[in-house]
């Protein structure tokens, strides 16, 4: 490349800049501190020098320079091979390239880095506005590539203009592209950011997790179904099961936890499953939760990639959900099943479990019960009773002390849904019935016309399972004793004035705002569904449905044709904007005139003025010179004078166009060549 | 030329040449069409590639499509991009004005008028003979220009330049569209002016010739050993060239008084050398506005002043057959 050693001008270089801080102002909150700064700096820098002040950095400087920043990279992050030290690498390498800016090859370096980081972005976030985002971003870095060349397209319209139209022009083949390209699945294991904050239902259940959620209004769960969709009752959306009680807080135990050794069916054969049909199907996108459940209706199956089933009836994916992530699920009610198989010992102990001291004054109610020779299902009647009698249901329940059941029970009696669920299974379990704790989502919010149910983080439910011999696990929800209309219509009817109440604004209250939120969440999923979710089989499917078959030719066809129609249809418009157009009438007619005249065989030469041409014309056929000098005085006039009078004089003298003697001959020629 | 047509030992490169020649003849105006044209990416281009080929790699890792969405659209834009590359450059009408002289180890210059049709706006073309990079053309607000692009010359007489290079990486860099033009550019190469002494001023004769010159009056047969005291004029050159003591020749009639650059007065050096050291004086005499004349064998051009004779005297020393050859 002759031009590598050139000097960058003026204007690329505040192209490049333009394109860097674009490409890493998303970026900037995630990374430390420091990095914007140097980038800053470095940019700051190398103006300097472009303005003459400062020499651009030497050889030991940039040493001193590098080995500062790698030893910040080491010290910012423990891991080297996950996303985020790759961005903190690539913006890093954009700011050290800034110190050595010089030639285009430098410049080019830079901005394909900066493509790279503007790639990085979309790994992070699938959503609109970050589609968009990222979309502004190609924009200006692929102008700060056009702008290289300097002079006229460095000017921001024309540079903007030309990335434009460049990208425009690229996206009916981009769209091809991505139906037809064929997805492999990943090459190798890439680790994801485990260091982001994560929200939604956690491992472990103390009093007062749950209440936090109930803040938030996020989206969690989209679900649309396919067949019938269960009544409001019923949606239980399970994701945790929780056996273990340390006298406060509860949590999944060994061996539940499929990390830590739970049994999970990664394959759909290795169950069994139940012969009648699943009463319910469905497809449920999840928001990334940074950890590996998955949330369905009791007793999921699931032949989505990746996808497990547990002994205890949930959903597992063999990864953290680091991105949204869409899974297909089939289920049986409990209720439509055969006779159980028996509880394990091992099982059986699991669910009895409890800490061998505190909440002494609920054990002892539990034992009077006993002993008053009440069975399983009276004494969770008797507890349902009182809750129902005695219980409120808030979201600001006074805190509880350590003994939290006995306290819950016996004195503050009010609470939010873990209270009620952690005390039921706690009594139950005194009164040696197994029982465990169930976590997940409760509801949902039907979208536009029941497209698809949209549950919300302020969803999240905590209930009880008990085991009943020769019937198996049933679900209890002691919340619903003491709200019932939690279970059916949601938290906003059940919490009453105390719903989002901390809330910033008080949107919910505002039915357009609501609505709007919704018609936004709507197309929202759209693009997940469209966009974000589209892998190898519903590619598959699509190309089936378009192509018939998938064949090689066919395929070969897709992909040429239209990316021949393209290709032929922009030169097409290339060579139709190279004609004429832009031409003011005066000159058109005037053009028209030279072309008459080279046909007479009195060529204009390049650069002869209208002038200079009418007296060539008038020496070479003097039957032509007063007509010439006419039309030449009167384009002049109409182009330059903007005389309209002139420019009339002009259209009216070239519509005599059987006067000129070389179309007379050329007429005659033709008429010759036909008589032949 | 220093890049010389001479494809003798390089069977490539000659069979190349013939090919350009059948597909794009020599003219003095030509317009750029797709027959002309060769496009192919640029190391830029490859990088670019490069560059596609690993945020395919982060995508398909990360099953991201977005990043896939990112992917195709810049393979996209690599597809389409050609088709602006060439466009730059198709219908662009290239027509040799005027060449202008030079001498040897100096630059020759053309003058070519560059010309779009239509509207479509031309930027950042380059047009020049390699390796020089030459001149960049824009054709943005206005339809046409004039160029004037330079090639140093090496050899005397008429140079017949070789193809011209026309080419553009508009707009991103990534392609480079190119042709290889025979505008049949061909310069006039004067010698390289070299210094022989001051100017024979007075000297005025040559054996060969004898004639209007000396009008049979004179006999040069009469030499006398030079003594201080006698005038320059009568100086014996030729004979002082040729390595003989210096004399002074007697005239008996009465001399040519007129400056003449005598081919003969140099005898004694190679061709090319001669020719050098008259074109130094025809330099200087015109410099020094003296009127000269020229004498080479089989040319004669009488003295006089001015451009246009200085011109005529020149292209004489320039298209001097080559001895030897």
């Amino acid at each position: 490349m002759e031009s590598a050693r050139e000097w960058l001008p003026r204007e690329s270089l505040v192209w490049i800049f333009a394109a860097q801080f674009v490409a890493l102002l998303p970026q900037f909150t995630q990374l430390p501190l420091w990095i914007p700064f140097a980038w800053a700096f470095a940019v700051y820098w190398r103006l300097e020098v472009f303005r003459g002040r400062r020499d651009l950095p030497g050889r030991t400087l940039k040493l001193l320079v590098i080995l500062l920043t790698t030893a910040g990279l080491s010290l910012s992050y423990r891991r080297w091979f996950a996303l985020e030290p790759m961005v903190a690498l690539l913006a890093l390498s954009l700011t050290l390239k800034n110190l050595e800016l010089v030639s285009r090859r430098d410049a080019f370096v830079s901005l394909l880095l900066a493509y790279f980081v503007a790639a990085t972005l979309f790994v992070r976030e699938q959503t609109i506005p970050y589609a968009l985002y990222g979309l502004l971003c190609v924009v200006v870095i692929t102008a700060a590539l056009a702008a290289q060349s300097g002079g006229f397209s460095a000017r921001p319209r024309r540079a903007l203009g030309l990335s434009t139209r460049l990208l425009a022009q690229a996206a009916p083949l981009m769209l091809l592209l991505f139906v037809a390209m064929p997805r492999l699945g990943p090459l190798w294991s890439v680790p994801q950011d485990t260091a982001a904050g994560r929200t939604g239902v956690s491992d472990s259940m103390a009093p007062g997790d749950f209440t936090r959620l109930s803040k938030s209004d996020k989206p969690v769960l989209r679900i649309a179904f396919d067949g019938p969709i269960p009544p409001p009752e019923q949606r239980y959306w399970r994701g945790l099961v929780y056996s273990e009680f340390d006298g406060r807080t509860w949590r999944q135990g060994f061996a539940v936890d499929p990390r830590n050794g739970g049994r999970v069916y990664w394959k759909s054969g290795e169950r069994p499953l139940p012969q009648v049909g699943p009463r319910y199907r469905y497809q449920v996108i999840q928001e990334p939760s940074r950890v590996p459940w998955l949330f369905a209706l009791a007793r999921p199956a699931s032949d989505s990639a990746g996808v497990g089933a547990t002994t205890d009836d949930r959903l597992v994916k063999r990864t953290p959900v680091f991105s949204r992530f869409a899974y297909d699920v089939r289920s049986w009610p409990r209720d439509s099943q055969g006779p159980p198989v028996p509880l394990s010992s091992a099982e059986r102990r699991r669910n009895l479990q409890l800490p061998p001291s505190g909440n002494a004054r609920t054990r002892a109610w539990v034992v009077r019960l006993r002993r008053q020779g009440l069975g399983a299902s009276d004494i969770s009647a008797q507890l349902l009773a009182r809750f129902n009698r005695e219980f409120t249901y808030t979201l600001s329940p006074p805190a509880l002390g350590s003994d939290s059941v006995d306290a819950f029970l016996f004195d503050s009696r009010q609470g939010f849904c873990e209270h009620f669920a952690g005390s039921y299974v706690f009594a139950m379990r005194a009164a040696g019935v197994p029982a465990r704790v169930v976590a997940g989502y409760q509801g949902g919010e039907w979208v536009s016309g029941e497209e698809y149910l949209l549950v919300r983080e302020y969803d999240a439910h905590a209930w009880a399972e008990v085991w009943h011999q020769g019937r198996g696990w049933l679900r209890v929800d002691p919340t619903a004793a003491v709200a019932p209309e939690r279970v059916r219509d949601g938290l906003e009817s059940a919490a009453g004035a105390e719903f989002m109440q901390d809330a910033l604004l008080p949107w919910h209250r505002v039915d357009i705002v609501m609505k709007l939120r919704l018609q936004w969440d709507r197309i929202n999923y759209r693009w997940y569904q469209t966009v974000v979710s589209f892998d190898g089989d519903r590619q598959r499917d699509y190309l089936q449905r378009l192509l018939g078959e998938i064949s090689p030719l066919r395929m070969a066809l897709l992909l040429a044709v239209p990316t021949a129609v393209v290709l032929l249809g922009l030169l097409l418009w290339i060579w139709r904007g190279g004609q004429g157009g832009k031409l003011s009438p005066a000159e058109r007619l005037y053009d028209k005139f030279c072309r008459r005249m080279a046909r007479a065989g009195l060529v204009r030469g390049t650069g002869e003025t209208p002038r200079d041409y009418a007296r060539r014309i008038g020496e070479a056929r003097p039957q032509l010179a007063a007509l010439a000098q006419g039309v030449t005085d009167a384009f002049e006039g109409a182009a330059y004078g903007e005389d309209q009078a002139a420019l009339s004089t002009l259209r009216r003298l070239l519509r005599w166009r059987l006067m000129l003697p070389g179309s007379i001959q050329r007429a005659r020629d033709g008429q010759a060549l036909t008589e032949q | 030329m220093s890049v010389t047509r001479n494809t003798a030992g390089n069977p490539f490169r000659a069979l190349a040449e013939r090919w350009l020649n059948r597909r794009a003849p020599r003219a003095r105006a030509i317009v750029l069409n797709h027959r002309r044209l060769f496009i192919l990416p640029t190391r830029a281009g490859l990088g670019f590639l490069l560059m596609i080929a690993l945020l395919w790699l982060l995508a398909t890792n990360y099953e991201n499509n977005l990043v896939f969405a990112l992917t195709f659209l810049l393979a996209s834009v690599f597809v389409v991009l050609p088709v602006h590359t060439f466009a730059n450059l198709v219908d662009l009408h290239l027509q040799l004005l005027s060449t202008r002289p030079a001498f040897v180890g100096d630059f020759a210059e053309a003058d070519i008028n560059v010309r779009r049709e239509g509207r479509r706006k031309r930027e950042r073309i380059q047009l020049g003979w390699p390796p020089e990079g030459g001149r960049y053309v824009d054709l943005y607000d206005q339809a046409g220009t004039n160029v004037c692009i330079t090639a140093p010359v090496v050899a005397r007489g008429r140079v017949q330049a070789p193809r011209l290079r026309i080419e553009s990486r508009f707009p991103l860099g990534l392609f480079c569209c190119w042709s290889w033009l025979d505008l049949d550019v061909e310069f006039l190469v004067y010698p390289r002016p070299v210094s022989a002494g001051p100017l024979p001023v007075g000297v005025a004769q040559s054996e060969g010739e004898s004639g209007e010159v000396h009008r049979g009056h004179d006999d040069l047969n009469t030499l006398k050993p030079y003594q201080p005291g006698d005038s320059l004029r009568h100086l014996a050159w030729k004979q002082y060239a040729a390595g003989r003591d210096l004399y002074s020749k007697e005239y008996e009639s009465r001399t040519d008084g007129r400056l003449w650059l005598d081919w003969e007065l140099l005898n004694g050096r190679d061709v090319e050398t001669r020719l050098s050291n008259l074109c130094h004086w025809a330099l200087q005499a015109e410099r020094q506005q003296l009127a000269y004349g020229l004498r080479l064998p089989g040319t004669r051009i009488a003295p006089a002043l001015g451009p246009k004779h200085q011109q005529q005297v020149l292209q004489a020393l320039a298209l001097f057959p080559k001895w030897g050859s």
